[in-house]
């Protein structure tokens, strides 16, 4: 007879028993549920370098990456079998369907449900929610929630031959009741068929039956015990795929677990497998309520030893008004709730989190079955002595890519280059270990600032980079490569070959480049062109402090920058809505056009000086590009005012000439606060307008004034002061004074004006 | 049971139900109770003892009533807070009805409530005639809990003095009262323990000293969460006393109950149920109790001055009593509702807020 012994997956109580059972029925072969192909990585899950929580990661060879992963923690029972294996000499086997097989079984449901998503979304309305098995213990149970009853019935059990005939039972009724939907169904008996022929070819090879020990989930117990009978083992489906370990986290663990087996709160499991292993069975309670005071106090709260001791008390008569002898984690929060957040959650809410999901994360030994790109991952950052950044609180880190002068070799000279290099490689790759924080100082072209927070997700993204090349490198390439050929919008493009730039790849730059230029000739919008021009202009602008030879970018430059200024004007035709895109465009190249010397400056203004004109643009667009004359220096006070009384003139619209000025506003202010004939024009032209044209007007230059700060608004005050021969003081304080009552009565009223006529 | 008395105690009311369920009991009693921790929790929140079917008196949040008798069960006492009208009163008295048979050992707690009221007090004509003694001590609420080992109620304890509040301090630390005057000290007996409530409105009128915080589990009882809930409360209440004070009219309709909780629930929260629309919130609390008195205010005018059948126009001025209190910008933001919300309802509404305008013309 087979010493089946179903477990759940992570769950304290059956590590721990399974070691007791193990201990007592000395077998000769272990097996356990865990894909047949995974067995290659025991050897390195029992080194003592290896901390858990880590997790194997099979994922396909081909597009699209499908994953699937296999979490152990501490108290995993399939952890500890291995473990106590390893420690006994007993050769162990693992039994489940190989990790391909799965990879293929769920790609297929991929599909599937893709397909039924594209197809007929009728079904999906007629379907019922059935209550599944699991609700229903939790409508049964005295405490109606299946993950309390678990936690209740079983991780509290006082022995291991409790444990071992609970779960038993607990399987084979929930397999009894459980409905299950049909794929789900399907897979499980091809698991099940699957895994009866490995223990029968164990069998065979010579163990004998009763010296043999099936670790499995609770579930599959029923369905193993007929392993005698011989069956014909199906096709298999199969998707070419590999696997690695790779650490985890609690975290992770909490929000995403397999199986259907809950695992809120991990920090909390191994709280209860540490009281086994000491022999204190309400060490958990104890220890729980203890590390809320603890992180509450941490975080600034206040907590007593007294309220701890009250908590514990509270705790364990609500598992007695349960018929429970032991708190189980929902008593204790609650406990913690009423004692120590003297009755509010929010005061011990982070506590709580911090308890129960925690921050620890696993660790592998150096070189220990990853993939390539793990292992260049690592040497990476050990080179780029950034390992201490490896842990789940984010930290800030800033760079100065300038060259050390007094560093001893090349490599730590550029080592802050270096590491800008690797980590916009790693936000090329989607991989968010490491986020970008843009500077707010302007022009600081050799300061950089990341936040680096580690994840078991940037894990997973970093081994699904597997398939984009071996190193961080090659499939950043790549993945830059892809970028470029499948897009059309020359921004795209441009935007690929600034991120070559930032990772100081040059050949993918050069790649990226050539696109460009490709699809530089046909390029007819307006704005991709400016954007494009700013974003080249920025890359040589930082050329020289990433080390970067831009020789080639320039000739590029010009040829977009050309075909901006020539179409601009044309672009100034537009509605509202669209100016607020092209005043960006405008001013994107406009700094570009600074930046860059080599661009010629003649024809920029030029057709500056054209849309600034020409009164059959977009209004708005005509002003900002008047204000850039100005700011540059190009306009005479004489032309301006020639260019304020035609725009402002009387039987222009009045919210035209607002729009004009609107536009103006735009750019620098104080050059424009600083033309006293600006604003004799301006008031002319107020004056020459009759009432409803004034209200008409008001409205749009009150939204061109409104971000004014009250310093500005002095300044223009002094200006009118001195047009209206006033005491630039007085003026000022009626400007900057708030509305009274009346006034913003009457201009509320202006909202109601219709424009439209 | 005596028709005569306005208000009968809880332990009088639900005498069968208490006394089916003492007869039921399975379960270990607590020394000092009358049942165990669970037929309490079947008493609050409803059940069944063999075949007694007990009503549920507290509707909602069962883990807090749990929560609250395991206090009872520890030594600890238990404070409980909420806004006004979240049952606190109404769960301590049954509490007490429950586990000591008796709920009528309270302290109403009040700006004048002296430190006698929690101690003891003298009969001075007998003070003075015979000396202290025993005959001549007249015992507090708490005094006598302590001696029988039952529990006290303590009433709206944030609105005693500070030194009034903290007098509770060492008869809950200690657990034992003291008698100078007769050189005595009584112990507290197994199964004593306090049930105060306190109000959040009143924070910082007599904020509860930390110290004596301390000795308290604190539960705080939130308003009811969903609609169905809060009508289910409104409607259980409304029966009960609508019996007990022979109101002679029909029960409200359910949907004269559903609209009175939407409009309370809207007006407290500060948007329509369907979270689309923002709504001005009035000063006064509009919680579930009020509610309920409001509907018992309307059978009474219903009763006396109607056809005993609720009609709009008597809930139109139940609600103008219950939203207007003394404050102009209450009248405004009913007002606003009255034209912004319940116009747009259509048909169902339109009688109740034509009643309601009229009030307010």
């Amino acid at each position: 007879m087979i010493n089946f012994f179903g477990i759940r997956h992570l769950s304290p109580a059956g590590a721990f028993y399974l070691r007791e059972f193990l201990i007592k029925t000395r077998p000769e072969l272990v097996i356990i549920e865990a894909p047949v192909d995974f067995e290659d990585t025991a050897d390195d899950i029992v080194r003592p370098e290896t901390k858990p929580p880590f997790a194997i990661l099979a994922y396909t060879k081909s597009l699209p990456v499908r994953t699937i992963l296999y979490p152990f923690s501490k108290y995993s029972p399939e952890y500890q079998a291995i473990l106590w294996c390893h420690e006994n000499n007993v050769p162990f086997r693992f039994m489940d369907l190989p990790s391909e097989t799965f990879l293929a079984l769920s790609d297929e449901k991929i599909r599937k449900a893709e397909q039924d998503e594209s197809g007929d979304t009728k079904d999906a309305e007629q379907t019922e929610h059935k209550p599944d098995v699991y609700e229903r213990i939790a409508e049964k149970s005295a405490d109606g929630s299946h993950e309390t009853f678990w936690e209740r019935t079983l991780e509290q059990c006082a022995d291991f031959s409790a444990y071992h005939e609970g779960a038993n039972l607990f399987g084979s009724k929930i397999r009894e009741f459980s409905e299950a939907d049909e794929l789900d169904a399907e897979e499980t008996k091809l698991r099940e068929i699957y895994m009866r022929s490995v223990i029968r070819n164990a069998v065979n090879s010579g163990v004998a039956p009763e010296k043999t020990v099936v670790v499995t989930g609770a579930y599959h117990v029923e369905g193993l015990k007929t392993w005698e009978t011989n069956e014909e083992l199906p096709i298999l489906p199969k998707l070419a795929a590999l696997h690695t370990l790779m650490p985890y986290s609690y975290y992770r663990l909490s929000t995403r677990s397999g199986y259907g087996a809950g695992n809120k709160a991990p920090a909390y499991y191994e709280l209860i497998w540490e009281g086994l292993s000491k022999g204190d069975r309400m060490y958990a309670s104890n220890a729980y309520l203890s590390k809320i005071a603890e992180k509450t106090r941490e975080n600034g709260g206040a907590a007593s030893s007294a309220q701890v001791i009250e908590g514990v008390r509270l705790a364990a008569s609500l598992a007695k008004i349960r018929g429970g002898n032991i708190p189980t984690l929902r008593d204790l929060r609650d406990a913690a709730e009423t004692c120590i957040g003297e009755g509010s959650f929010a005061a011990v809410s982070v506590a709580v989190a911090d308890t129960e999901i925690g921050t620890k994360i696993g660790e592998l030994p150096e070189g220990v079955s990853r993939t390539s790109i793990q292992d260049d991952f690592y040497r990476l950052l050990k080179e780029l002595k950034l390992e201490k950044y490896r842990s789940v609180t984010s930290r800030e880190l800033k760079l100065d890519l300038r060259e050390n002068i007094r560093a001893g070799s090349e490599k730590s000279a550029f080592l802050d280059l270096n590491r800008s290099f690797f980590l916009h490689k790693l936000r090329v790759l989607g991989i968010q270990f490491a986020e970008y924080v843009p500077s707010r100082q302007e022009n600081a072209t050799w300061s950089e600032e990341w936040t680096i927070c580690w994840t078991p997700e940037s894990e997973i993204a970093l081994v699904e980079s597997a398939l984009k090349g071996d190193t961080i490198e090659l499939a950043a390439a790549f993945q830059l490569k892809e970028k470029v050929e499948h897009s059309s919008e020359m921004s795209v493009i441009a935007g690929a070959l600034e991120d070559a730039f930032c990772c100081g790849m040059s050949a993918a730059a050069s790649y990226a480049l050539s696109a460009l230029q490709r699809s530089a000739v046909d390029a007819v919008s307006f704005e991709e062109l400016a954007k494009t021009a700013f974003r080249l202009s920025n890359i040589i602008s930082y050329g020289d402090i990433r080390r970067a030879d831009c020789s080639e970018i320039l000739p590029i430059l010009q040829q977009i920058y050309l075909r901006a200024c020539l179409i601009m004007t044309t672009a100034c035709v537009c509605d509202d809505t669209a100016c607020s895109a092209i005043a960006n465009a405008i001013n994107m190249l406009n700094s570009a056009e600074i930046a860059q010397d080599i661009l010629e400056t003649e024809r920029w203004l030029a057709a500056l000086n054209q849309t600034a004109r020409r009164d059959d643009l977009n209004t708005k667009l005509s002003g900002l590009c008047t204000a850039i004359l100005l700011e540059r220096n190009q306009m005479t006070n004489e032309q301006l005012k020639i260019e304020v009384s035609k725009r402002l003139s009387k039987g222009v619209p009045a919210d035209l000439g607002a729009g004009w000025f609107e536009g103006l506003t735009l750019k620098n202010r104080y050059g424009l606060i600083a033309r006293l004939s600006l604003w004799e024009s301006l008031d002319e032209y107020l004056g020459s307008l009759d009432d409803e044209e004034f209200k008409r007007a008001l409205v749009f230059l009150r939204r061109a004034f409104a971000d004014f700060s009250a310093g500005e608004k002095d300044s223009i005050a002094e200006n009118l002061g001195e047009i209206w021969g006033l005491n630039g003081a007085e003026v000022s304080e009626v400007l900057n004074a708030q509305l009274d009552e009346a006034s913003q009565e009457a201009i509320d009223a202006l909202t109601d004006i219709d424009f439209d006529i | 049971m005596d028709n005569s008395i306005l208000r009968l105690p809880a332990e009088k009311l639900f005498e069968e139900e208490l006394n089916a369920l003492i007869k039921e009991e399975k379960d270990p009693i607590p020394e000092g109770w009358r049942m165990s921790p669970r037929s309490v929790k079947t008493y609050i929140c409803g059940g069944k003892a063999g075949n007694t079917v007990i009503t549920p008196k507290y509707i909602g949040h069962e883990r807090l009533v749990e929560i609250a008798i395991a206090t009872l069960v520890t030594d600890r006492a238990l404070l409980l807070i909420g806004e006004p009208g979240t049952a606190k009163s109404w769960l301590s008295e049954h509490l007490t009805a429950a586990i000591n048979g008796n709920s009528s050992r309270v302290i109403q707690g009040t700006a004048g409530t002296t430190e006698e009221q929690i101690r003891y007090s003298w009969n001075y004509a007998m003070l003075i005639a015979n000396g202290p003694s025993e005959a001549a001590m007249l015992k507090s609420p708490v005094f006598t809990a302590m001696e029988d080992g039952a529990i006290a109620r303590v009433e709206e304890i944030s609105r005693c003095a500070s030194e009034v509040q903290d007098t509770l301090i060492s008869l809950l630390s200690e657990k034992r009262i003291s008698v100078p005057e007769l050189s005595l000290e009584v112990p507290a007996k197994k199964g004593f323990s306090i049930i105060a409530t306190a109000n959040t409105r009143d924070k910082g009128v007599n904020d509860m000293s930390a110290a004596l915080k301390r000795r308290f589990n604190i539960v705080v009882l939130p308003a009811p969460e969903t609609l169905e809930e809060e009508m289910n409360i409104v409607k259980t209440r409304v029966e009960q006393l609508s019996g007990s004070l022979d109101l002679n009219a029909a029960l409200p309709k359910d949907e004269v109950i559903e609209k009175i909780c939407t409009i309370f629930r809207e007006l407290r929260n500060g948007e329509t149920l369907d979270r689309k629309q923002k709504v001005k919130t009035t000063a006064g609390v509009l919680s579930t109790a009020e509610a309920i008195s409001l509907l018992c205010n309307s059978m009474a005018l219903a009763g006396s001055f109607g056809s005993g059948e609720i009609s709009d126009e008597d809930i139109a001025a139940g609600l103008q009593g219950a939203i207007v209190k003394d404050d102009d910008k209450d009248i405004v933001a009913w007002k606003e509702y009255l034209e912004n919300i319940m116009k747009k309802r259509g048909m169902a509404w339109s009688g109740l807020y034509r009643a309601c305008r009229e009030l307010n013309e």
